[in-house]
């Protein structure tokens, strides 16, 4: 929805009328012609303000701090585990499901970390379960699941579910971080 | 200067309840796979087992090919895009193979029988063929380098193949 917001918005700053009465002016003088690049510039500039500003307005109404949880996925190091897919329950119900490709998992293992999943919960107890499947140490089938109870209280609550190495044991390991 | 203050905020203010029209249109509609539209994304396992996001294909123009084991014509399709891959691939063509078999090794077995070179992606749970509205095999599906829906093909024959090359040629050369 995004995507399609900023497409909408760059083809309005692009057909916006005046503007436009302004471009389709024969051999405008450059005076006058840079003065329309900078205005061109200036609208651009405030479309992606206005975006950035949307974005967040829709985030806020969507998800009010009060009821707001977030998960997210990390790796560290990632020599024991190649991740294929995570999927994510919240109180037993599936509320996310994601596939990695190799991209995304080359950018997990270089630090980057992926929200999977936002959403409201009411305050109280939950229960979180992530399932991670992929390949484990000798390129054999690994599934592993991680179950965390989290006390939602009145501010915004976000969960990190950690893959790391554990080089003792030569397994992974399934690490979940309440932040708060 | 003042003027010109009033003015820009005007401005933002037609912005602002355009990008709100915007909003409630782009939530109101939802995710369509029609001429025009972008393309849904979608992620798939292959038969070879990797993963495959299709948003990774942004800037390549990308044929997605529906098929299954039991279509008649989409072993033919499968071999015409092939031969596609094999000469466009180098400026710029991806084709992904999306199929709807219940079992992948039907469709890695007929992928394997046909020389497929390009990914066999699996959709067993019909999720994107439904989303692309591939209720009649084959479906050939172009999408441009901006991610956006620019032809769908059925079978095809030698006129619809001409017409197919023309779509796929200006495609590639935007």
């Amino acid at each position: 929805m995004k995507s399609a917001l900023i497409s909408f918005l760059a083809a309005l700053a692009v057909s916006f009328p005046a503007l436009a009465d302004e471009a389709a002016a024969p051999a405008a003088p450059s005076e006058e012609r840079s003065a329309l690049d900078a205005e061109v510039q200036a609208l651009r500039r405030e479309v992606v303000d206005l975006n950035r500003d949307l974005f967040m307005l829709e985030e806020d109404l969507l998800f009010p701090a009060s009821t707001q949880v977030a998960v997210f996925v990390s790796m560290d190091v990632g020599s024991f585990f190649a991740l294929d897919s995570v999927q994510l329950k919240v109180d037993d119900k599936e509320v996310a499901n994601y596939l990695y490709t190799e991209r995304e998992q080359q950018a997990l293992v270089r630090g980057g970390v992926q929200r999977l999943w936002l959403g409201n919960l009411k305050a109280g107890e939950h229960e979180v379960t992530a399932f991670f499947t992929g390949q484990g140490p000798h390129a054999r089938d690994y599934k592993r699941g991680t179950t965390l109870k989290v006390e939602k209280g009145v501010g915004a609550k976000y969960v990190e579910l950690r893959i790391s190495d554990k080089v003792a044991q030569l397994q992974p390991e399934f690490v979940v971080k309440v932040w708060e | 200067m003042g003027e010109v203050m009033e003015t820009r905020h005007r401005r933002r203010g037609v912005l602002a309840r355009a990008a709100l029209a915007g909003i409630l249109a782009a939530s109101c509609l939802g995710a369509s796979a029609t001429e025009g539209s972008a393309a849904p994304d979608f992620a798939l396992s292959s038969t070879a087992g990797a993963n495959y996001r299709l948003s990774e294909y942004r800037g390549e123009v990308v044929a997605l090919v529906f098929w299954a084991s039991w279509c008649g014509d989409c072993r033919r399709e499968l071999e015409r895009f092939e031969r596609l891959r094999r000469t466009y691939g180098s400026v710029g063509l991806t084709v992904l193979g999306v199929n709807l078999d219940k079992e992948p090794q039907q469709a890695a077995a007929l992928a394997g029988a046909a020389g497929i070179g390009f990914p066999v992606l699996i959709d067993a749970g019909k999720d994107v063929s439904r989303t692309y509205h591939a209720d009649d095999l084959p479906l050939i599906v172009l999408i441009d380098r901006h991610g956006a829906i620019r032809a769908r093909h059925r079978a095809l024959d030698e006129r619809d193949e001409r017409g197919l090359l023309v779509d796929l040629r200006d495609l590639i050369d935007e």
